[in-house]
């Protein structure tokens, strides 16, 4: 086709020398990316974002999540007292005290309390001081108009009182007047330090990545992750995949499509009937188990009898999902090869090996780099069979680095919920991914394969 | 505009007139956890209490219907997570059923409320529990939670495997004294699983089953070599290496003489249970509760024919024999509304009456929370209720509330796993334990 017919073709040709015609933007174009822009937004950048300032937190069960309020308790007056706070400080901070006077009356009135109940607390107790509240509640008790309810008349008889020991206050100002007006005599940059001490809610900090940094556990994890992703990607992604569809490749056209749907049931089954399916398989009585009897090799718990056991079971259920994802891959790239160029190589005599050797598997470079690539980021962030089947037992031999940021994160036998270190974990788990990317697609020259054509059509 | 003031007022003065004469209708949620099929009156006991206080508000002339739904976990990591998540979502239960070392961290994020605002404790039924229970559901010098069971773990011995070594049957029956003073220790019982494993009695590597995965149970161990898990005085969280390495010690040497496998945590719990409840151990250990589960599901006939029980023995001289009681607690969720909080700690508190807690006690051997409980004649015609009573519960002592326990025992666990399978040396595992504790929480732990 003459390029004199194209005039787009020839405005790029012109242009070219000054710089590449930019497409120009369209607005439908636009309107049809939105809920894919928005879907990213929301489930990809905003928890990645997220993940990322969390990281730089210390956010745990006990601190809450995205709250806290200032309270000061016994407990963190004797850690103030550990920095230096004063026994006369840390006694006028904790004292307590019940007056039956004008205002405490108001402050009920205002707050819906029985007007008999307070009119027999007036006629009672009016002008009386109480050291602690348990002597004021004991003798509202008494009284004949007291509330039925516990909760009432315990509600009641704290209007009546002065503390700030154990009180939630929503904002550190108010604590700060509290204070103020309850220990006049402790100095304001004592109390400004008890005041920004009792904050129960998450802190911003770099201790994860310094214990992430320093403690010995995280070499063995990065260890065992190597060896897992290594090991599954090698033998069973690449490795596994690669020769079934090339056996496939060679099998009758029938028998091939059987085959490569049985491979497909460990993709399609769905993951927790998959991790029991392989707890019968090689629990003690289980199927491996008995066959291991039967003709006299040792027969134990195979998933979480012993290390070398564990992790080849871990691998294998999960090598035998990831290959049948590169069986598909690789089937559909070995289709795209010029039956030519195999008949040329029978009629000059080459063996099946040969070919796969000589023809077969230098055409698969890009397929084969694909998978490695993407395989290798979907093994490091996938925990769900493991934790299903070994947990990263026995002991924590087969943990690896996502299982182990979930357990801190998120499900843990204590109960003591790291969020701001799981996200430190996950953190990393995204920032090596990143680089990881980054090199695959050097690899891969990615560029030259999105490159414009070097013909002109 | 004004007709729309007028109306809304309207309508909300006719709501609170409404609300005045009609019914209170109530539902009342309540979550627990490590819950099986013998400890179903955690959630029963609630709904018991339900039906009561509803007959007496009847008899009152009140119109008060209350339903209580209830969900159980089997486990711990699962309820734990979803008590957390859920109170985060303001979409928390209203009462929670967990270990009282739960109290730390909840009460200081605000997931919980101080029950002790809605009931009194020195009315009956609360003012009979026992007051080292109300202890352990105590934090920051308030009673968050009302104590729901106590119990004691136990070693626990195979009699036909102790007389197959020629024990004779007084020395089985004096083993409970000679482990409570002392004499007899944690090694002298490995040596004494060793013969039975020796003689063929026992099948190798069968002679010790511990716990299968983490629990208050490990605690023990470190208290056997003379741990301290936080200062009586201070209340700081106290870490030993001495004993860490002691008892991380004693596993690997386990391991080492062949009585247990490296690989023995993570086994499956339905397994531990068949080989305990069949015989198959020399010696295991477990709780109270265990009992019950093995008589009614995994066919233990004559538990006091076949099995002996004491205390945890002590490991060193600086150790002692020692049980530990991990009291379950109701809590109130803070994400409830003030009403339905009042309900359901009246609830907790009239569930906590000796006859129906006994129901528990007995259905799932649990000890009772009560001296009165102990006079209940269904709860005191069980034998080994009785027998737990008198020969283990005194010597028990609870896990520290504390909000940074589960640092501590995190990391305690943690370093037990890479002994046992022998990824560390004890002590390295233990100076691991001790630089993970102090390096996460500071001043706020004491080094030993």
């Amino acid at each position: 086709m003459s390029s004199f017919a194209d005039p787009i073709v020839d405005g790029a040709r012109r242009a070219r020398p000054v710089r590449p015609r930019r497409a120009p933007v369209s607005r439908l174009g636009l309107i049809l990316m939105a809920p894919a822009l928005l879907l990213l937004t929301l489930f990809f950048f905003l928890p990645v974002a997220l993940t990322g300032v969390f990281a730089f937190t210390d956010l745990s069960t006990s601190t809450g999540i995205g709250r806290g309020d200032y309270v000061v308790t016994p407990t963190l007056l004797r850690q103030l007292g550990d920095k230096g706070l004063s026994d006369t400080d840390a006694e006028a901070v904790a004292r307590s005290s019940v007056t039956v006077d004008a205002a405490g009356l108001a402050r009920a009135r205002a707050a819906g309390v029985d007007d008999r109940f307070l009119d027999e607390i007036e006629r009672r107790f009016m002008g009386r001081d109480y050291e602690a509240p348990a002597g004021f509640v004991r003798d509202l008790r008494g009284l004949r108009t007291a509330p039925r309810r516990p909760r009432d008349l315990k509600s009641a008889a704290a209007l009546f009182e002065t503390s700030v020991l154990n009180q939630r206050f929503a904002t550190s100002q108010a604590l700060a007047a509290q204070l103020e007006a309850m220990a006049p005599e402790i100095a304001p940059a004592v109390r400004a330090r008890i005041v920004e001490a009792s904050f129960t809610g998450a802190r911003f900090t770099t201790e994860n990545f310094r214990t992430l940094a320093t403690q010995k556990e995280t070499a063995r994890l990065v260890g065992n992750t190597f060896l897992y992703v290594g090991a599954t990607l090698s033998l069973f992604n690449v490795g596994l995949g690669l020769f079934l569809a090339v056996v496939l490749f060679y099998m009758p056209k029938g028998a091939s499509s059987l085959f490569s749907t049985l491979w497909l049931l460990p993709r399609i089954t769905p993951v927790v009937l998959y991790a029991v399916m392989w707890k019968w398989f090689t629990w003690e009585g289980g199927f491996l188990p008995i066959l291991a009897d039967q003709v006299g090799l040792p027969s134990f718990n195979y998933m979480k009898g012993s290390v070398v056991t564990a992790w080849a079971t871990m691998i294998t259920l999960n090598g035998f999902i990831g290959a049948s994802f590169g069986l598909i891959l690789f089937s559909g790239a070995l289709r795209a090869i010029p039956l030519q160029q195999l008949w040329a190589s029978e009629v000059d005599g080459a063996s099946r090996w040969q070919q796969v050797r000589r023809i077969i598997l230098p055409q698969m470079r890009w397929p084969i780099l694909f998978v490695t690539a993407y395989q290798t980021l979907s093994l490091l962030s996938s925990y769900e069979q493991i934790w299903l089947t070994t947990n990263g037992g026995p002991g924590r031999t087969t943990s690896v680095w996502a299982l182990e940021a979930f357990k801190t994160a998120l499900s843990n036998y204590t109960g003591n919920l790291e969020y701001g270190m799981g996200a430190a974990m996950a953190l990393v788990l995204v920032v090596v991914g990143l680089a990881l990317s980054l090199i695959y697609l050097r690899l891969f020259k990615f560029s030259e394969l999105v490159g414009r054509p070097k013909i002109e059509i | 505009m004004t007709l729309h003031v007028k109306t809304a007022a309207l309508a909300a003065l006719l709501g609170s007139v409404a609300l005045g004469a009609a019914a209170e209708d109530y539902t009342i949620t309540v979550w627990s956890g490590g819950t099986g099929d013998t400890s179903t009156y955690r959630i029963d006991a609630i709904k018991l209490a339900a039906e009561q206080m509803m007959r007496q508000a009847e008899i009152r002339g009140d119109d008060l219907s209350i339903t209580v739904e209830g969900q159980a976990w089997s486990g711990w990591d699962d309820f734990k997570q979803a008590f957390t998540l859920a109170s985060e979502a303001e979409n928390a239960p209203d009462i929670g059923v967990s270990g009282h070392e739960d109290i730390g961290p909840w009460s200081e994020a605000g997931l919980i409320r101080p029950i002790e605002d809605y009931v009194y404790f020195d009315t009956w039924p609360l003012n009979t529990i026992y007051p080292n229970l109300i202890e352990t559901a105590t934090f920051n010098d308030r009673v968050w939670g009302v104590p729901q069971d106590a119990e004691a773990r136990v070693m626990f011995w195979s009699i036909p495997a102790l007389e197959a070594i020629g024990w004779s049957q007084d020395e089985i029956e004096s083993l409970a004294q000679r482990v409570e003073s002392g004499d007899f220790t944690l090694y002298d019982m490995l040596d004494t699983v060793k013969t039975m494993q020796d003689e063929g009695v026992i099948e190798p590597g069968m002679g010790f089953g511990p716990r299968v995965s983490n629990g208050p149970d490990y605690w023990q161990f470190y208290q056997s070599f003379g741990g301290e898990m936080s200062d009586p005085e201070t209340g700081k969280l106290v870490v030993d290496t001495g004993a860490l390495e002691g008892m991380y010690g004693f596993f690997a040497d386990a391991v080492e003489k062949g009585v247990v496998s490296n690989t023995h945590l993570g086994t499956e719990w339905d397994v531990w249970h068949q080989n305990a409840a069949a015989g198959n151990y020399g010696t295991w250990h477990g709780g109270t509760w265990h009992k019950a589960q093995w008589q009614n599901q995994f066919g233990l006939a004559d538990f006091f024919g076949d099995v002996q029980y004491t205390l945890i023995p002590a490991g060193t001289e600086d150790g002692r024999a020692n049980s530990i009681t991990h009291p379950l607690v109701y809590l109130l969720s803070a994400t409830s509304t003030e009403d339905e909080s009042v309900i359901a700690a009246e609830l907790i508190a009239m569930a906590s009456a000796p006859d129906i807690n006994a129901l528990h006690a007995v259905k799932s051997a649990h000890l009772g929370i009560s001296k009165d409980e102990t006079r209940v004649p269904f709860y005191a015609a069980d034998e080994w209720l009785s027998a737990a009573s008198s020969r283990l519960a005194p010597h028990t002592n609870a896990i520290p509330n504390n909000s940074d326990f589960g640092t501590f025992w995190t990391a305690m666990y943690q370093g037990l796993e890479a002994s046992w399978t022998g990824a560390s040396t004890p002590e390295e595992a233990a100076q691991t334990v001790a630089d993970t504790v102090k390096q996460s929480l500071g001043d706020d732990v004491v080094l030993r």
